[in-house]
């Protein structure tokens, strides 16, 4: 294997809101790198700042402090340059699939024609095609998440950010699309940090897992996860899946045995 | 896998489940419509009788028959269709200008909190003033003629696409914003694609509201002082006493309203068809 190159840096960084007792940390001395072609998730307690780290790596929020390193050079954030998928699919009601799949290339500017060419292109390969003209409500979740990863995908983005993007869909859909997910993010190698909040679906997708200690957030551990599987659900299947699986559980402080 | 068992005679024959709730006969369009109409000829003969028998007066209230005479030979010579187009005329152009200015300002203070934060108390105060209550200096500064009734509608309706259109930009879905700003969009194109695609149902529910308030402008611009139009013929009408005609007024007000409220229905189902989806279907309880 060739030696991994890092690809974002993400380093002490910091961020406390107001409230109502003065100022509480959320970030508080954050470092993490992610790898070319990585796929990390990051798990922790809820409300710990999972998505407050994205929201400053995608220049939505400004850090106290602390630096954001992209391929060896320091930039502010990745905007415009990051696919931000939520629980939310946030596809945009008033817009038919198409026009939700094409949002990210208007705003672009690139040429209509060859736009939507590129995103019948999508549309087919996610077997979506013939649903062009839909709005977003006539969908199932499963479908509507689907197009908004193709809206994400299409725009070519450096990296992917995921927050918890399945959560909000009934299990065996999102068993559907985490294999869906995972194949796109073969066919177009891309980068991908995930967050979410199931254990589960964080070892069945990524190569490293991140865990994170409650508030302010610090990396607690890293795992790398060691699980050569085609899919996720071949993946759960994989002997080393429920060491991995008790290991994480453990670090999040969450019983898996009775005990006396 | 059977889910028959064996043995088991099938001694139940599957009834047609009847439907829990059933349709009255009337429950269709054309019901409804027949309906209404009946309710509307009930209370015109109800109304004629009472006169006929005397314990209506037909000086103070007027009467169908006395109507029904009016409005045609109103129509006839020419008077009831130009005074209506006078005052449909004064109302939809108040509407449209107070509406579109009022709209545009409401949602250009989308773009900076500081300037909406600034002006809100002097929309508010100038909103809580009774629109109504302008009309005398409305004529002062405009004349008797068509601008002071557009002036007048557009005062009470300008406010109302304001406050609505600026409501709405606020409220509208931040992580949609969110999500194009972390697409590398600029403020401009948030805007045109996430904020002003999101108050549209807000401003057209308004248009419902302020077509209302086109007619009031009109109508009471002309009370107070005008040559033509509709708010003109009833306020004659009605200094003389023929009541008959306030009627023939009133009514065909009432028709121009119903007209332009199922117009504003069409342009919403034109501009708004990714909303028909949902509106379609009711919860019977």
């Amino acid at each position: 294997m060739p030696p991994k190159q890092i690809q974002l840096t993400v380093q002490n960084i910091s961020k406390s809101f107001a409230g109502k007792g003065g100022d509480f940390n959320v970030l508080d001395d954050l470092t993490f790198t992610i790898n070319e072609s990585d796929f990390v998730s990051i798990i922790g307690p809820s409300g710990c700042g999972k998505t407050t780290i994205f929201n400053i790596i995608a220049g939505l929020l400004e850090p106290d402090g602390g630096t954001i390193t992209y391929r060896g050079e320091e930039i502010e954030s990745l905007r415009g340059r990051v696919g931000y998928m939520m629980q939310k699919d946030l596809l945009f009601p008033w817009r038919t699939v198409m026009g939700n799949v094409l949002l990210g290339l208007e705003t672009r500017g690139v040429d209509q024609k060859e736009a939507e060419e590129k995103a019948r292109e999508y549309l087919k390969q996610f077997g979506l095609a013939g649903f062009e003209n839909a709005y977003p409500k006539t969908l199932s979740g499963g479908m509507r998440q689907r197009v908004a990863l193709i809206r994400t995908l299409i725009m070519d983005p450096d990296i992917l950010l995921l927050d918890e993007p399945f959560s909000a869909l009934d299990y065996q859909t999102r068993l559907y699309l985490e294999g869906v997910l995972k194949d796109a993010v073969q066919t177009y190698n891309k980068t991908v940090i995930l967050v979410t909040h199931d254990i589960d679906e964080a070892v069945a997708l990524s190569k490293r897992v991140v865990v994170l200690s409650g508030r302010p957030a610090r990396v607690k551990v890293v795992h790398e996860i060691d699980i050569e599987a085609t899919s996720p659900i071949t993946a759960r299947n994989d002997v080393k899946f429920s060491t991995y699986f008790k290991t994480l559980c453990a670090e999040l402080d969450i019983q898996t045995e009775k005990t006396s | 896998m059977s889910l028959v068992m064996s043995g088991a005679p099938a001694r139940k024959k599957a009834v047609p489940r009847k439907s829990r709730k059933k349709r009255s006969t009337f429950d269709t369009t054309l019901g409804r419509a027949m309906l209404q109409l009946l309710g509307v000829a009930i209370f015109f003969a109800l109304w004629e009788a009472g006169v006929h028998a005397g314990y209506i007066s037909a000086f103070l209230m007027g009467s169908p028959s006395g109507i029904f005479a009016t409005s045609y030979k109103l129509i006839l010579s020419g008077e009831l269709l130009s005074d209506s187009w006078y005052t449909l005329f004064e109302a939809i152009l108040g509407f449209i200008i107070g509406t579109i200015f009022g709209s545009l300002f409401g949602l250009a203070l989308w773009y900076s909190v500081f300037v909406a934060k600034l002006v809100e108390p002097f929309i508010v105060a100038i909103n809580s003033v009774p629109k109504i209550a302008l009309a005398p200096i409305v004529v002062l500064w405009f004349g008797t003629g068509l601008i002071s009734k557009i002036a007048l509608a557009v005062s009470l309706t300008a406010l109302v696409a304001l406050i609505a259109a600026y409501q709405a930009a606020k409220d509208a879905d931040v992580d949609l914003q969110s999500l194009m700003i972390s697409m590398g969009a600029d403020k401009h194109q948030v805007f045109w694609k996430a904020v002003v695609p999101s108050t549209l149902p807000s401003i057209i529910a308004t248009f419902r509201i302020n077509i209302g308030f086109g007619l009031v402008g009109a109508v009471v611009g002309e009370f107070i002082s005008s040559q033509r139009g509709l708010g003109h013929m009833i306020f004659l009408a009605s200094s003389l006493y023929d009541l008959n005609s306030v009627w023939v007024g009133l009514f065909t007000l009432m028709i121009l309203g119903f007209v332009l409220y199922y117009v504003i229905d069409i342009i919403e189902r034109t501009l708004l068809p990714w909303k028909q989806a949902t509106t379609s279907h009711q919860v019977q309880v």
